[in-house]
This record gives C-alpha cells, structure tokens and sequence, in this order.
C-alpha cells in the first residue's frame, strides 16, 4: 500500500504544476486513489474508531461506529457509566441526557435531515453522482501553510427549524497528496448561526489499505476546539443490531429498558 | 522505480527543509499565531448601509465605515462579518432579487465623505449568501454609491460609481454590466471631479432609472461640495440616454443630490438638494416620475451637511411615509411636507431600512452603530454585538493585565483591559472624553491619571480616575503667538524620560513638565505655514462646513527618543519632518532627505518612530491618500534625518498610517496599512500580510507593550485587535526555519492562580477574548503535519507522564497551551458522575519536558513552571497543600480500584456460568455482602441533576479532594479535620471488604477453584491508574 500511496503522490506532485486545469473529479479521484482506491472505500462495511479523550485531566474512552447502512454511535464510557450521542439506528436519531442518563430521541427535523442524506457513507464524494450531490470546485487556497483545492459539495438540503435549508461543506484538498485537511460547515441555528464550524483532519494513518485521519479537531472560527486522537480504527468491525438501536419504544417502557442497560 | 521514489523522498525533503527564510511568505511562517479582537462593542462604529433580503425578514445586510459587512441571519439580533478578506469600507450592499439567499454584491469605499473616511477598491459579489467573494472589477472606483439589479435578469447589474474623493477620476459615473460583472461599460460619465452619488432603479421598470451626479472634491484643507455639474438624471432606455430632470428644482449651482422611489407607487419620487440657495435646499417631491417637482421641506433636519446625510428611504408599503437621514434622521408621514425626529439614539444617521412584513420596525445606521426600533422609531435599541469602533490611537499602561486607551471617531475616549474575567465585557470599559476622541494617553507612572482630547484640541484633558476629576489643560496662545493650529486628530504625546512630561503639537511643540498645568513653546513653527491652505472657514462648498476637521499645515506626530529626551522628532500634516537634538533650542529641517528618496512633497507625514536602538535612528510613515496617492511610504533614517531610505516593498498593498519598531528585535518591524497589517522580519527587505484572524481593516496606530510583547492595533473599523506576545517572531531564524521542528525559547511560566466567577454579559452582546493564561508552548514546522501519528505530552524531569497535549500541526509557528494541571484522579464506577473528584491538580513549579513524537522522531524541550509572581504563600504552605492533594488524589483511586474490585466479583457471581447450586448459593450470598458494602461507597441510584441520591464516601471524598486541589492556598484546620474523617471512612470500608476477602469471597473462590473455574480477570492496580 504504501508504494502505491507514494507514486500516487509523484503524480499528484506532477498535477500540482497544471493545478489549474484540473477538474473537481481528478481531484477526487486522486484523492481515492491516493487512500486506497475507490473499490477498496465501496466494499467498507463500516468502521470502529476509538480514542481517550482527554477533558481537562480527565481521561474518558470513546468508540465511535460509523457503518455504511448509516448507522452509527458514539459510545462514551464514563466513571463507569455508558452514554451514547448521535446514535442512529436507521430510524430513530438518539442520544443520552446527561442529567437524568436516559436516551431521548432528538427533534424530529435532525432525524428526518439525517435520512435525507443516507448512502454517504464513507463519505459523501465517493458516490456524489448516485445520491444526487453537486460538487464544485472553487479554486485554491492556503490552509495551514498548504495550498489545497476548495471543493464545495452541496447535498441534499435539510430543515433547519422549519425552513428548507441548503446543505453545503467545503472540502480543502492538499494539492499535493490530495487528502482533505479542513472541512468548513455553516453553522445554521443557534447563537452562532452563519458562523463556520471548522473540521481540521491530520495524522493520516493506513489500515488494512485505508488511509484514515487519526487526529480530527472541530473548532469554531473563532475557539481553539476540542481534538480527537484516535487510537485505533477498525474496518468492518462486528456490530449488534442493540449497540445502535434506540432503547425502548413507549416511555415507561423506555426508562426502565434504559436503566437496564445501563447497569 | 524504486530509485524514482527515493529520489522523489530526498527532494521533496530538501524541498521542505532547504528553504532560507527570507523566500517563505507569511501563510509560511506564522502558522498558528491568531489576532485577537477585543472589540469594544458598546459605543460602536459607523455604519454606512443597511439591506435586507426581499422575501425573509431574518436575513439583513449592513456595510460600515471601516469594519466590513456584516450578515444577520436572525431578525436582526445577532450578526456576523462576512467580508474579513477584502476592503472593509463599504459603500452600498445591494441582494439580487432573483437569487437573494444566494447572490450579493458588496461595492467598497464609504460614500459619506467625512475627513477620516477611507477608500474602496471595488466591486465584490458572492454566489453563496456571502461565504466566498469574488472581485469583480472597478477597481479605481474609489467609492461605489449604488448597486442596482434588474429582478428579471441577474447578469444585469447597473453601478454607480461616486469615484474619488481626493483628485480627479475618470472611474465614476453609471456602469453596467451584461453578464453578472465579468465586464462593464460606463453609460454615463460627467467629469473627473463628478461623480454618480445616487442610482435607482423602477421596481416595475427596470429600463427606467434615475441618477444623481456630485460634483465634490476633498482635499487635506478643505472640502467643496457642488459645482455646475451637479445634477439629476432619468433613464427611460436602460441607461443608454439620460435626460436632466429638473422641472422644479433650484437654479443655479447645486450640490449633494438624493433620490428615492417609493416602493408601493413608483410615480412618486423624493429627492433631496443642496442648493447655494439655502432656502431652497432640503426635500422635493414628484409625483410623476420626476418630470415635476414640488419643494416640500427645508427644515434643519432636511438640509444638514449633505455630504453626510443624503439618504431616503420610503416605506415600503406606504408612499407617504419617509425617512431622511440627518444629524438626528427625520420622518416624515405626511408625504415629506412635515418632519419629526426619529427616537433617541447616536446622532448621524445615514441609512433606514424597514422590516419587510412590519414597518413598524426599522433598522438605523448611525456613527455610534446599528440601532433598532419596534415602534414605527419613537424608541431605539442599539445592536449589542457589532465591534466595528473606529480608533484614531491606542496607547498601553504598565498595569497587569494592562489596560488600554484609545479615542475614536464620534465616540469620546475610553480605557478598558487587555483581559478580564469571562472576557472583556462591555461594563469593562470606561469613558474618559466627549466628542471624537483621539490621542489618549496614561500618565507612565500614575496610571489613574489619563489624558484625552476632542476634535482639533477643542479640549485637551486631564482626568484623575481616582478623584474622578477632569481638568482642561489645553494649550493657549500667549502674547505675539499667532492663532493655534490643531489638527483634528490633534498629537498629544507623554515622555519616556520624564512622567510628568506631556506633549502638544499645534504648529509648534508645546510642552508641559507638570502634567498640563504650565506650558512652554519649544518650537517655532514646524509647518510650511502655506497660508492657501489655511482658508477652513471657506471649506464645505455650498454648504459650509467649518467643523476644524480641514485644519491643515499642523503637527500631527511628535515622539521623544527614548534614548535621549533632547532628541525629539516631529511630522506634520503638510510634509514636513523636523529634529531637535536639544531638546528644542534647535530644530532642522530634514523632509529634503525623504524628498531625495522618492517621498512627494507635502506627503502627510502620519506617524514617526523613535527607534530604541540607536537616538539617531527613527522611521517615518507617509500618507498620500489625501492627495488621491494610495502609495505607501515608510524611510529609515540612520543619522538623525540626514539621510533616508525607503523600507517599502511592492509586497504592501494599500497606503500606510501607522508603524512599529519591534522592542527588542530591530530587524522586526510592523506596518499598518488601510487593508490590514504587514510585517518584516528583515528590515524591510520583504513585508508579510498577516490575515490569521486578522481583517484587512485599516490599522490606524500600532502600539507594543513592552512587559508582555503584545501587539496592539488601533483599527478604525474593527476596535482593538491584539497579537499576544510576539517574542517568537524575534526567533525566526534559518536555523529555525529549516530544522524538522523547532523549539521556540521560552520566558519561565507562572502559573495563574486566578479563579473567578466569570462576566455578565448577555447572549446578544459581543465579549471579547482573553490571552490564554497557560504555559505557550512555541514550535516551528517546516511542513503542516497531515501523515503519520503526531503527539505531544509533558513529563517531568525523570520522564513520568504528567499530561498530554493536542500538538499544532500548522506550517510555520504553532502555540500549544498547557493549563499547568496534571490528570484527574480515577474515580469510582456509580450510577451519577462524581462530580466533586473531577479536578485535575496543578503541578508544582519546577522544569518539565515537553515532548513531541512525530512519526518516529522524537523533540523535546525542557520549560521552566513557577509560582505566581504575586502569591504571598510560602513553600512549605504550597508543599503542604500539594502533599495533601496527592493523598487525597491516591485515595480516590484506591476506592475506585476497591470499587473495581467488588464489581468485579458481583458481576462474576451474577453471571457465572455454572448450575451447582452450592456456588450459585455462595455467588448469591457473595453479591449482597458486595453490594450493600458499595452501597456505602458510591451513589447507586438517582441522577445527575435534581433526583440525586445521598453522597456516599466516593462523593464526600472527591468533595473533600476537588476542594483542596482546586484552592490556591493550603488546606485549612477544618477541612484538614475533614480529610482526616476520609481516612477513617476509607480505612473503614477497606476493613470491611478484608471481612469479606477473608470469608465469603475466599469460600467462594475456594468453589471456584473446586469446579475449575477461572477467576474473573483483574487488571492489577497500576494498569488500573495508568493515564498515558
């Protein structure tokens, strides 16, 4: 793999000189080709990443599920204690109230947003055409001392607090190696709506022929943010229907299911 | 092939590292250095335009004077800057009604052409609701007044060009475009000194357009509005032909011409005039698309400077109703017959904009912010989060934190902090002078003394902030002393050598060595005197306009060197530099020298700087823009102004204001540009744009404190912006350019110990940000880290982990932080957090080693923690509270692995995997003698909020431990009285699992071993508490 990986990146180097001539779809399959080819990504069942994060002395495991059938969890274990966040099961959007450690369906615009937009995983370039997603190229930019391509892919649009919304995040591609560095998303409710929230991804480590970030920071324009270090990242990992699944139908129901599963 | 890679791999590493410094560019070097913007937002700024989208009532535009446009997306409440890159003096903002959530066009360069307002350089339009901007050409145009858009076709775009304010232009007129920017064709051109101030479209015609020309000239002495060549036009072919319409109107010569379209019935049209004849300036009305006019209003409101205030607006459901702009801004619901003031609020007014569905509510844009009505404006409420203040000058006190002082244009005076609790909060800052307020300084030994000015040293004042007293100390003339001249932005300056020292520059230097109270002369006149330059009572054109903001050939900068108080430097207005080398008995002129090295002549000399080097070095910045030149200007001189060479490269785009000697490096230096900051760290050799949250906003005075290294920049658009201590630009070297990381030396840390409860601002209102007060740790990358594993961590000096890190992985300089907290202790599994035990305690001052693991390379770099400078507690009291804080912290993980160690063995019973009823007997028995003991140890029920449980001894011990560790001072009496009853309790709860070590469990064990089943898996104690 990584002999692969490096001659790809001599092409890239060699790209890099006509850069303005490239098209929005060479960059995206260099970048493909570069992590370890679009059929390697296609045959992805889904990945297991975990990490400690660390929150301000404290040191609290995470594992987090992304599967291709779109759903995912991320699973925080805490003083003994398990909670999920952003879990979905593929239909019910969840995550764990902090205060009283019972999961909660979130609103039903985040759910139906979620289902607006399934089928991309791993991520939405490798099938943008079948899923109807737009791509464009907006020329390059500096980041972080490297000159990248800023793609623009606009997806499905989403229902922000009762209004169709169009759904875009920008992809800065080094123009070198043509892995994204940086993803920048409109931040569209809330007190810092119309601000951008900052994705900066690094530490690009091959497993099993993938080449996966292993240090992703979410910051906003303005914080330092918080940064993931994953320590390990799984492929295909064995997944139980009940690690996704919303615990519980009707509320009572649902609270002593909760604390079942729990303890 | 492989001979291909290995080649590849050596030249792409001599491409990273072989790299001198002076080929890297500023993306390359600065890396993660971040401005910081500490606003404030309470007074504002001036805010030049206001729109909003057709069909959503949340989405509003505003354009400001110097700070941008910024975008709500909520109604109004909150805002955002959505143009930080580009020009922030905006002139019109306009939304394409076919695509409004998308397309905007930004055109630059304000169009109220007050004496400090700044330049455009374009037109900009973006495609994604302002997320990306895209020039789009008129660069020359100086000032765009009007973007018009017709709503059936997107790619026709109609601009008026007002075009330059300080010389002659042939940029300006109407333009138009076909094909949404990418060319233009100017459709009606009047002279070079007329441009088009005002241009609207039809809404139902978009063929039909009306066109207001001024003819309008400023010069650093005087301001003329109106000429001949003033006039109103009407387009009834889409801007092919324009025919005057003045059926009317005044006679003779006119000036500043408004026009507006009311929305509900495009028959009618109000215009406003600036006649020669007063009596008949103020509003017309049409109401037959402007082929006549009827004078309705000449009220005060109406008529006042028109250069500043020609803007109306018209409801936009109601024709009758209509809004001037003015000193106060006037409404009108009778058809503009009659007027009455809109409610209080900062005074200028220079755009409205009403809510699309409710024209009860209104936006205003006034000279201290955006303000907002919801009562059709009887009452206004200022927009709490719009940093867009305009500071003429910045000065810095000693104090920690220091504080820092500035005046700004129409907002007095004000001193604030460079940090605060929860961050710099409006209530913060304080005001100390009316008027426009410029040159504010602290006295350099007393601080709560302070000096501060109004426009053209109409008063120059000394406060006592303790007496809360304020004494006008203002230079006058004495007998044979010709009138004073003050500038408007008139320099006042205190001493390096002498606290009690103060400068004041009219034509002459006076000086003060008692605070103010007595003055002497130590100049004869230092300007070229030019008596055609000093006609201000003429100056305004048809209206006059005398406000002192045209005082011309006039000191505008005096400094001291701090090397040698009898050598004082001094620029002027009209581009003279004069030296003493004795304190004033002397002076020579040396501007011959500057002229030698390219300067023009009577280039406005804005700022000079005495260098801390050597007294016969200084630096001096030139300002050419009110001559129309946009150069930028900036000598050296070596030899006390004998010579000078220019230090400016074609790297700086834009004209020059303010600059910087950095104090202790003299190859750094700082330049403040009307688009942002530069900096060198050759000499001037190669000028870096720095834009890491940095706005390409006009940096009108560069300060540098000395006791933190920080930068601080008096924008005037932006309010204050600071870079928190430079000291690592001073160490950019070759060496640390090309080394595969480098180490940036670094001051001994000490620790901050303050604790507070934070600030008081509301959601809605802008707080601005505090310095990190963590240990920065500072590194060089020759290439941003994006393969391989990167990780950083400190331990102490024999290698034991003490706390991991998020390492920076920008190319060029990178700034880690590090809070000086180790990691929180484990604490016990329960059913609630434990929240008292979630402290991580501080580490004990001594030296540390960072380490960075890159791949297989391994950096390290040893720091140096120590107390707070400040702490009046002893040694032994921090090794008592440490000690403590340890033994706490090791009993909390000791019940957390006790805790560990019953649930290990209840859920072993409780889930054994055999049917022999005797160990299932024993397993059962097991369980309960387990379980009611943690009962004791740890919350088993309940939540995290309201419905928690009793704390048990995991929440009185972590209470106990968190309080201690979190205190700065050592354990007192009764909470050592408290640790002492842990220990007890612990050694309490560790008797009692013996008691079942020893009996159940070992009978149970002993079963176990009988069937041949295996002990459930225990990590052993270490692993347990291992946090690397």
């Amino acid at each position: 793999m990584k002999k692969i990986f490096l001659s790809a990146a001599i092409v890239g180097a060699s790209l890099f000189s006509f850069a303005q001539d490239i098209t929005v779809d060479e960059i995206l399959d260099n970048y493909f080709e570069n992590t370890g080819g679009r059929k390697a990504w296609s045959k992805l069942e889904g990945h297991k990443m975990s990490a400690e994060l660390d929150q301000q002395g404290m040191i609290i495991p995470i594992e987090v599920y992304e599967m291709k059938d779109d759903r995912a969890i991320t699973k925080i274990t805490f003083q003994g204690m398990e909670l999920a966040q952003g879990a979905f099961d593929g239909e019910v959007l969840w995550s764990t109230n902090f205060m009283n450690m019972r999961p909660e369906k979130a609103a039903a615009e985040a759910t139906e947003n979620k289902k607006r937009n399934l089928g991309s995983y791993p991520n939405p370039f490798l099938n943008y055409k079948d899923l109807g997603y737009e791509v464009e190229l907006m020329g390059t930019e500096d980041i972080d001392g490297v000159e990248c391509y800023k793609v623009k892919i606009t997806m499905n649009p989403t229902m922000v607090d009762g209004e169709e919304t169009e759904n875009t995040e920008f992809y800065y591609f080094d123009a070198e190696n043509f892995v994204p560095i940086r993803v920048e998303a409109e931040i569209t409710s809330g007190q810092m709506m119309g601000q951008m929230a900052i994705t900066e991804l690094s530490d690009y480590q091959e497993v099993d022929g993938l080449y996966f970030p292993f240090s992703v920071t979410m910051r906003s324009e303005e914080g330092p943010g918080q940064t993931i270090e994953f320590d390990s990242i799984e492929l295909n990992p064995e997944v139980s229907d009940d690690l996704f699944k919303f615990p519980g139908g009707e509320e009572s129901e649902e609270t002593e299911e909760a604390e079942e599963k729990q303890e | 092939m492989k001979t291909l890679l290995t080649a590849c791999i050596a030249l792409c590493a001599a491409a990273v590292y072989g790299q001198s410094i002076d080929e890297l560019d500023g993306n390359d070097l600065f890396g993660g250095i971040r401005a910081r913007h500490i606003g404030p937002a309470l007074m504002s700024g001036r805010v030049s335009d206001i729109e909003g989208h057709p069909s959503d009532k949340n989405v509003i535009y505003i354009g400001t004077a110097g700070g941008g446009v910024w975008k709500s997306n909520d109604g109004g409440v909150m805002f955002n800057s959505i143009f930080d890159d580009h020009c922030q003096s905006i002139g019109n903002v306009a939304v394409d009604p076919n695509d409004p959530d998308k397309t905007i066009w930004v055109g630059t360069g304000e169009i109220w052409t007050r004496n400090s307002t700044s330049v455009g350089d374009g037109i900009y339009k973006s495609t994604d609701g302002g997320k990306n901007w895209k020039k789009m050409g008129l660069a020359n145009s100086d000032r765009i007044s009007s973007i018009e858009i017709n709503p059936n076709n997107s790619n026709e775009v109609y601009v008026g060009a007002q075009g330059a304010l300080w010389g002659d232009s042939k940029e300006r007129g109407v333009y138009k475009t076909s094909d949404g920017g990418e060319t233009w064709e100017q459709l009606f051109y009047v002279n070079e000194s007329t441009g088009c101030s005002d241009l609207i479209m039809d809404p139902n015609d978009p063929n039909t357009l009306y066109a207001s020309f001024w003819e309008h000239r400023r010069t650093a002495w005087s301001f003329s509005s109106g000429g001949e060549h003033s006039a109103l036009y009407k387009s009834t072919d889409g801007g092919k032909n324009w025919k005057k319409i003045h059926n009317g109107f005044p006679e003779g010569k006119l000036g500043r011409i408004a026009i507006a379209i009311a929305p509900s019935n495009s028959s009618i049209l109000y215009s406003v005039v600036e006649s020669e004849d007063e009596r008949k300036s103020g509003m017309y009305r049409s109401d037959d698309g402007g082929a006549t006019w009827r004078h309705t209003n000449k009220d005060f409101g109406l008529i006042v400077r028109p250069f500043y205030f020609s803007r109306i607006v018209v409801d936009p459901k109601d024709p009758e109703i209509v809004v001037k702009a003015g000193l106060f801004g006037s409404i009108s619901r009778d058809g503009g017959t009659t007027f009455k003031s809109l409610g209080s609020m900062h005074p200028d007014i220079h755009d409205i904009w009403f809510d699309i569905n409710d024209n009860d509510k209104m936006f205003v844009a006034t000279d201290g912010g955006l303000y907002r009505s919801l009562n059709k404006g009887i009452t206004m409420e200022i927009i709490e989060n719009l940093p867009i203040s305009q500071f003429y000058h910045v000065s810095v006190d000693n104090q920690t934190p220091y504080n820092i002082y500035g005046g700004l244009q129409d907002n007095g005076s004000w001193f604030g902090p460079s940090r605060s609790p929860g961050g710099i909060e409006s209530r913060d800052w304080e005001v100390i002078g009316v008027g426009d307020g410029f040159r504010v300084y602290p006295h350099p030994t007393e601080p709560h003394i302070m000096y501060s000015e109004m426009q053209g040293a109409e008063a120059i004042w000394r406060y006592d902030h303790k007496l809360r007293q304020t004494k006008t100390i203002t230079p006058f003339k004495a007998e044979g002393d010709p009138k004073l001249r003050y500038n408007w932005n008139a320099p006042i300056t205190t001493s390096p050598s002498n606290p009690d020292r103060l400068y004041v520059g009219s034509q002459f230097v006076h000086v003060s060595d008692d605070r103010g109270d007595t003055w002497r002369k130590i100049s004869p006149d230092l300007t070229t005197n030019d008596k055609s330059k000093q006609n201000q009572a003429e100056s305004g054109g048809l209206s006059k306009d005398n406000s002192g903001a045209e005082n011309h050939c006039t000191i505008f900068t005096i400094a001291e060197s701090s090397l040698d108080e009898q050598v004082i430097w001094v620029g002027t207005d009209d581009g003279n530099v004069q030296v003493t080398k004795d304190g004033g008995k002397n002076w020579t002129n040396v501007t011959k020298g500057i002229i030698s090295a390219g300067l023009p002549l009577n280039t406005w000399c804005y700022h000079i700087e005495a260098s801390v080097f050597n007294k016969g070095t200084a630096y001096a910045v030139f300002d050419g823009h009110t001559k129309n030149d946009k150069n930028a200007y900036c000598y050296k001189t070596t030899d006390f102004g004998q010579t000078w060479t220019s230090i400016v490269t074609d790297d700086i785009y834009g004209f020059a204001r303010s600059f910087q000697e950095d104090l202790k490096n003299p190859n750094l230096l700082y330049l403040g540009t009307e688009f942002g900051l530069y900096i060198t760290i050759n000499g001037g050799k190669k000028w870096l744009k720095f834009d890491n949250n940095m706005p390409a906003t006009a940096i009108h005075y560069l300060e540098m404190h000395e006791g933190t290294s920080d930068l601080i920049m008096g924008t005037h658009g932006r309010g204050i912006i600071i870079l928190d201590d430079v000291s690592p630009l001073r160490q950019l070297t070759d060496e640390a350019v090309q080394s595969k990381l480098f180490f940036m030396e670094t001051p001994v840390f000490h620790m901050n110990e303050e604790s507070t409860f934070g600030g008081t601002s509301s959601e809605v209102q802008f707080v601005g940000a505090n310095p990190s007060t963590g240990a920065r740790i500072v590194y060089f990358l020759p290439k941003r880290h994006t393969f391989g594993k990167m990780s950083m961590k400190v331990v102490d000096m024999e290698d034991n982990f003490v706390a991991s890190l998020s390492p920076g992985k920008h190319k060029g300089l990178n700034f880690v932080y590090w809070s000086y907290n180790s990691t929180a202790p484990v604490l016990a599994s329960g059913k609630t957090f434990a929240q008292g035990g979630m402290v991580s305690p501080r580490v004990s001052a001594g030296k540390y080693k960072i380490v960075i693991q890159k791949g297989k390379d391994v950096f390290e770099h040893v720091i140096d923690v120590a107390y707070p400078e400040n702490s009046v507690l002893t040694i032994e009291e921090r090794k008592k509270q440490e000690a403590i804080t340890k033994k706490l912290y090791d009993m909390n993980e000791s019940l957390a692995y006790l805790v560990y160690e019953i649930d290990t063995w209840i859920d072993a019973a409780n889930t054994a995997l055999s049917e022999d009823s005797k160990l299932k007997k024993m397993g059962a028995k097991l369980s309960d003698e387990l379980t009611l003991l943690k009962k004791d140890l740890v919350i088993t029920s309940g939540d995290n909020y309201v419905g928690r449980a009793e704390n048990q001894l995991r929440e009185d011990l972590g209470e106990i431990y968190g309080t201690i560790a979190g205190n700065y001072d050592p354990p007192t009496a009764s909470q050592m009285d408290n640790v002492a009853l842990m220990e007890k309790e612990l050694a309490d709860a560790f008797a009692r699992m013996d008691e079942i070590r020893g009996g159940t469990l070992k009978k149970y064990k002993a079963m176990l071993t009988k069937l041949e089943i295996k002990e459930p898996e225990m990590k052993p104690y270490d692993e347990y508490v291992k946090k690397d």
